[in-house]
């Protein structure tokens, strides 16, 4: 049986109003009423509690408890209810993936930002946070200005043309240089896209010198053989005096040569793999060599002495450890008026090995530190030249201890010398 | 009506809003010259100390126009309560502000003395005066922060470092005159050096002046008694 609902809904009414005639027919008038008033009281009262039931649950819907009708309004509260579950499974469904768009776009690695009208804060992530010193909890609906205040920036969002990204420096962010981009999207609504881009153009700048400091370091030399051989070419010289200017010629090219080969060596060591990490190295046969070395360079006039304390041997590359070392120790007999003294220790603990170079010499002024492993860094251009350096040294023994996990720790003072120490972890050192 | 009356106080917030970008664009102004005046002193590089002075005419412009702003809304409004005091506060920050942009000009001008004839090599005490400038900029824009999130906390804290700043100001007196009497030859030098590092001491006296104000805007009190020792 499956009439239309109004036909159901009034099933009981007209029920009743048929009751209602029969008694008409065999009783009174009276009764009729009678029967009619009371079962349209009694459906009025089951309606009621039916409505009752609604009233109560559309307070507080929740799928939790569930919405039951009787007769005809089962049908309706059932859709009701359903209705309600699946709007919130998918208020749960979107609101999920709402926070998953937001995990996201929190751990972006650029700083990101949205802004709405008047350059409001709407919302940005943490490395905005960190980038521009920002807070989320109290900087949402705040206008961007307010808080990144740089002329610079205020600027560049007023003139509105964002075709190129801007560039500027953050103090909040240990003078960071930032590249800001700004996206137009949606209605009045802009994203702020922040990359931090110090590491690049410091990279960048390096690179810059670097090809700078190469040119120059080959032009010196090149212009001086250039020189000679034009003098050589022009005017008669007697064999002494020719026999002098191809001697600094001699000198002069092979300095380009060393130049030429630590490049090489330094660019070999870059592009090679990982130093072995079970090939032993003799220390004992290479520190005494790194002795008899620092005497022969220099001729008597310092006073080297080798400080053993241990017996440990490294594991590595033979070849970049020996350069690094007898850089070290090379430095430290070209440093060192004649009369000083030059100590080369060698020494291990449970954290690892150490091997120091320490001299009587010149030293070396704080400022210069840092920068001292810099390719072509120098702190005395002159001297450093006069003394047959190429500026490449410390950058190889950077380079080579770096390959072995070691670190180079510099210690000086002006006038009173310097020590030079590398510090290789326990996992080189065998005992 | 009712409509009318939402419009009245929208266009109030609005002017309000106005207000406070001013202030804080002010600010920034005056925060990029604190920078650029330290910059010029400790690299040497002077070429900016004229366009630092051309800006201090802009801050000056700033402050009547801010004041102007402040005047009219008064006028106009008639405001009360919190909206009096932040118009009052805002009118004494742009004062505060105006002077930290003189101060960032008197560095300029000092690093412009003591550099005119080539760069020269500081004493080894300007990492103590770099880093005094570091400290009172920052007090500057941790107070301009505080003013946009209206944070009595972080107000609080900034009148705290600003004793720091005061020691390490004397510490850098100090040196400064161990350095004059060993070598008398350096005494023009420090001299000026230490009309810097007095500049910058104002500095970080005037950001604390600032976070006072935004106390007495958010709380309607005029300098706090807790702080009243340590501000004497």
């Amino acid at each position: 049986m499956n009439f239309h609902p109004v036909v159901r809904a009034l099933g009981y009414t007209l029920l009743t109003l048929a009751i209602a005639a029969v008694v008409w027919l065999f009783g009174s008038a009276h009764a009729a009423w009678a029967t009619l008033v009371l079962g349209l009281l009694l459906q009025l009262a089951y309606h009621l509690r039916q409505w009752i039931a609604l009233e109560r649950w559309a307070r507080n819907p929740s799928p939790a408890t569930e919405l039951v009708g009787s007769g005809v309004w089962s049908e309706p509260f059932a859709h009701l209810y359903r209705h309600e579950r699946d709007l919130r499974r998918q208020i749960a469904y979107w609101q999920e993936e709402l926070a998953r768009f937001g995990a996201a776009g929190q751990a972006l690695t650029v700083g990101a930002i949205i802004v709405g009208e008047g350059w409001r804060i709407e919302w940005c992530n943490r490395m905005a946070e960190q980038q521009l010193g920002l807070n989320q909890q109290t900087d949402i609906g705040e206008p961007i200005t307010h808080l990144v205040r740089q002329p610079l920036f205020l600027n560049y969002l007023t003139a509105g043309d964002f075709a190129a990204p801007l560039q500027m420096r953050s103090e909040r962010a240990g003078d960071a240089l930032l590249s800001v981009h700004v996206i137009a999207y949606g209605k009045k609504r802009q994203l702020i896209q922040i990359t931090d881009i110090t590491q690049t153009e410091r990279v960048d700048q390096m690179r810059r010198d670097f090809v700078a400091n190469v040119s120059h370091e080959l032009r010196t030399p090149l212009t001086v053989l250039h020189g000679f051989i034009e003098t050589l070419r022009e005017l008669d010289l007697n064999p002494e005096e020719r026999n002098h200017y191809l001697g600094i010629m001699a000198e002069q090219s092979d300095r380009m040569q060393r130049i030429v080969q630590e490049l090489l060596l330094l660019s070999t060591m870059e592009a090679a793999p990982p130093p072995p990490t079970d090939e032993r190295i003799n220390m004992t046969s290479l520190l005494d060599k790194l002795r008899r070395d620092a005497e022969a360079l220099s001729n008597g006039q310092h006073q080297v002495e080798l400080i053993q304390g241990c017996h440990a041997d490294l594991f590595g590359s033979e070849g970049e450890i020996t350069s690094a070392l007898s850089n070290l120790v090379s430095n430290a007999v070209r440093y060192t008026p004649a009369g000083g003294s030059i100590r080369i220790h060698w020494s291990s603990s449970a954290e690892g090995a150490e091997f120091a170079v320490e001299d009587t010499g010149i030293g070396i002024d704080p400022a210069h530190i840092p920068r001292l492993t810099e390719r072509f860094y120098r702190v005395d251009r002159g001297r450093s030249r006069e003394s047959g350096g190429t500026g490449l040294g410390l950058a190889i023994v950077k380079h080579a201890i770096t390959r072995h996990q070691a670190s180079l720790h510099i210690h000086s003072k002006p006038g009173q010398g310097s020590c030079f120490a590398v510090r290789f972890p326990a996992a080189r050192v065998a005992l | 009506m009712n409509e009318f009356e939402k419009h009245v106080s929208r266009a109030f917030d609005d002017e309000l809003t106005t207000l406070r970008s001013h202030v804080l664009e002010m600010g920034g102004l005056v925060e990029a010259q604190c920078l650029a005046a330290t910059q010029a002193y400790t690299s040497g590089e002077i070429s900016t100390v004229s366009d630092i002075v051309e800006t201090d005419r802009k801050i000056d412009v700033f402050q009547t126009l801010i004041e102007d702003e402040c005047a009219q809304v008064i006028a106009k409004r008639q405001p009360a309560a919190t909206d009096l005091r932040l118009i009052l506060g805002v009118t004494k920050i742009v004062t505060d502000l105006e002077r930290i942009g003189d101060e960032a000009k008197r560095i300029a001008k000092g690093a412009r003395r003591i550099h005119g004839e080539g760069p020269k090599s500081l004493p080894p005490h300007t990492a103590d005066v770099r880093h005094i400038a570091k400290a009172a900029a920052d007090m500057v824009r941790r107070s301009l922060d505080t003013f946009s999130r209206l944070d009595t906390e972080e107000a609080r804290q900034i009148i705290r470092s600003d004793a720091e700043v005061d020691t390490e100001f004397k510490a850098v007196i100090r040196q400064l005159v161990t350095y004059m009497m060993e070598d008398p030859r350096t005494i023009t030098t420090s001299i000026d050096i230490i009309s810097i590092a007095r500049a910058i001491e104002r500095i970080g006296d005037h950001a604390k002046n600032i976070a006072e104000h935004i106390i007495y805007i958010v709380e309607g009190r005029n300098n706090p008694p807790a702080f009243k020792e340590s501000a004497s």
